[in-house]
């Protein structure tokens, strides 16, 4: 064989070996796919909307009434916090799905005061939409399906996203003091400091009767 | 030379039959757990270790301590340690979220369990479970606390805010500015007008926030990652002038930052549980050996609000 022939093969083998040794990666591409979820990228917003469409507003007419709930915490605390909450994580805070009616007594910037027939007040929340309320209260998302915790922020987030957007707009523009509504929401407590007084519900959705029909938001 | 071989061989079988008798974990002595910590320096870190094994201990097990003294070199000894010395699980608060996956790793190998405590490793494959303290949420918590304050007090008008950040490799730290920064930036007129690290240290987020006031001296409140950093920040505004005019969020619930909070110093911080974290990774290491495989890669540890309003509920401030 010739020499240059022998020296041309011989580097075309070292080229090929060459590239083939070695690569360039993006290192958030390797840390996206190393992982159990290794692939598949978790779409938070798809698992929301169906979440909130699939479970968590049919799991709404099971809520605990207020009027149920309220003086079961004044009685029975422990019974009250063991048969009605949820949540993913362990610890003090826990989070309950509530309904209830109520005359509306105040609108501010913040929230529209309703004022129960048993004589508490809670307060619907209207600007400050944020934690895991709407996520956990209803006990229907389970933590061993995630391995990662911030799926799970994301999950909350966008479920706040679709009650600002679906729940928020039309309550504000139409909840008027005197007027009569019903509601299902999610409220966070503290079972090692419980607090009653001036209850922020989460709304998940509301039912106003405002004299002249009833108007449905969700 | 043939029976010689013959009585070897069999005097071989015989020993490993003999060591094989010899198990500890089937003589009825204590099942052992080993609580490897990154430091015992920190009283916070103290009171977790402890915790956990004095939890497994009420449990039945054997304890002990490994203090890994913030070295990942170290923990890996630590490992090794446990796995050759029998351990049946090991509860560990990591080094280092990458550095101490490699450790974890290798108990698994050895079939040990690793229930992680606090910090997390960066991988979902190597601990059986990581009990975490929900930084994200305890911070939204405390985002929202920050907002309702400020725009009540200065309502709708341009807010300026510095946050300053713990050890930026840290996940832990992260969390907690990404939970604050998802309810503070749904609000345009608050402007962040500095955002640096201070390593989670007293000293340094005071050094931090002296050299930022002087370029920013009209800021209305600073976030920082940790409590440490909250009395640094309080420290560098009290020599400023400014403590009655800027409001300083924490998060950790150590005892000064509660007190502070106490006497209006400090307007907030989130109250972390190293006790509950510890207490139910020893049992969730118990619930293991006794045959549980069905575990939740990660569990948060909720972490509570405490600020102006509530901080009479908590009138004991915690030892940690």
């Amino acid at each position: 064989m010739p020499k240059n022939l022998k020296y041309t093969v011989f580097l075309v083998l070292i080229a090929v070996v060459a590239y083939n040794s070695f690569y360039f990666k993006k290192l958030d591409d390797v840390k996206a796919n190393t992982g159990s979820n290794a692939g598949e990228k978790f779409d938070a917003a798809a698992y929301a909307q169906n979440f909130w469409t699939a479970k968590l507003l049919p799991a709404s007419a099971h809520a605990t009434e207020l009027s149920t709930l309220i003086p079961l915490l004044k009685t029975d605390e422990a019974k009250a916090f063991a048969t009605y909450s949820h949540a993913l994580g362990i610890g003090n805070i826990r989070y309950f799905l509530v309904k209830g009616d109520g005359k509306i007594t105040a609108v501010s910037d913040n929230d529209v005061t309703v004022s129960l027939p048993s004589g508490e007040v809670v307060k619907l929340a209207t600007e400050y939409i944020f934690g895991n309320a709407a996520r956990d209260a209803s006990g229907l998302i389970k933590i061993t399906e995630f391995d990662n915790t911030m799926d799970l922020n994301n999950v909350s987030a966008e479920l706040n996203k679709i009650i600002r957007n679906s729940v928020l707009p039309t309550l504000k523009s139409s909840a008027k003091p005197g007027n009569t509504i019903t509601f299902i929401g999610a409220i966070e407590l503290n079972k090692a400091h419980l607090h009653l007084e001036n209850l922020e519900v989460i709304p998940i959705s509301v039912h106003e009767a405002a004299g002249m029909g009833v108007r449905e938001k969700e | 030379m043939n029976s010689q071989r013959f009585i070897f061989l069999w005097l071989f079988v015989f020993l490993i039959l003999v060591g094989s008798c010899t198990n500890k974990s089937d003589t009825g002595q204590p099942k052992k757990v080993a609580v490897i910590v990154s430091t015992l320096n920190n009283p916070w870190f103290v009171v977790l270790a402890e915790t956990a094994a004095a939890q497994a201990k009420a449990l039945g097990y054997e304890t002990k301590i490994f203090d890994s003294q913030n070295n990942t070199a170290l923990e890996s000894d630590h490992f090794e340690n446990a796995i050759v010395s029998g351990f049946n699980a090991i509860l560990l608060n990591p080094t280092d979220s990458d550095g101490s996956i490699v450790n974890a790793m290798k108990a698994k190998d050895a079939g040990i369990p690793v229930f992680c405590m606090d910090r997390e490793v960066n991988s979902p494959q190597a601990a059986t479970c990581q009990i975490l303290s929900d930084n994200y949420s305890g911070c939204v918590a405390i985002g929202k606390y920050f907002v309702q304050t400020l725009r009540s007090k200065v309502k709708n008008a341009p807010i300026q805010y510095v946050e300053i950040l713990g050890l930026v490799g840290d996940n832990n730290t992260w969390n907690r500015s990404k939970g604050f920064h998802s309810v503070v930036d749904h609000y345009p007129n608050f402007k962040m007008v500095a955002q640096q690290s201070a390593d989670f240290d007293r000293n340094k987020a005071m050094e931090v926030l002296e050299s930022i006031l002087q370029a920013n001296p009209d800021v209305n409140a600073v976030f920082c990652g940790n409590d440490a950093m909250a009395m640094g920040a309080y420290q560098a505004l009290v020599a400023a002038g400014k403590a009655k005019d800027v409001g300083v969020f924490g998060f950790d619930g150590a005892d000064d930052v509660m007190n502070s909070i106490r006497d209006g110093k400090i307007k907030a911080t989130g109250l972390q549980s190293p006790q509950t974290m510890a207490k139910t990774a020893a049992q969730y290491a118990d619930e293991y050996i006794k045959g549980k495989r069905d575990f939740a890669k990660k569990v948060p540890v909720a972490v509570e609000l405490v600020d102006q309003t509530n901080i009479r509920d908590y009138s004991n401030a915690k030892k940690s």
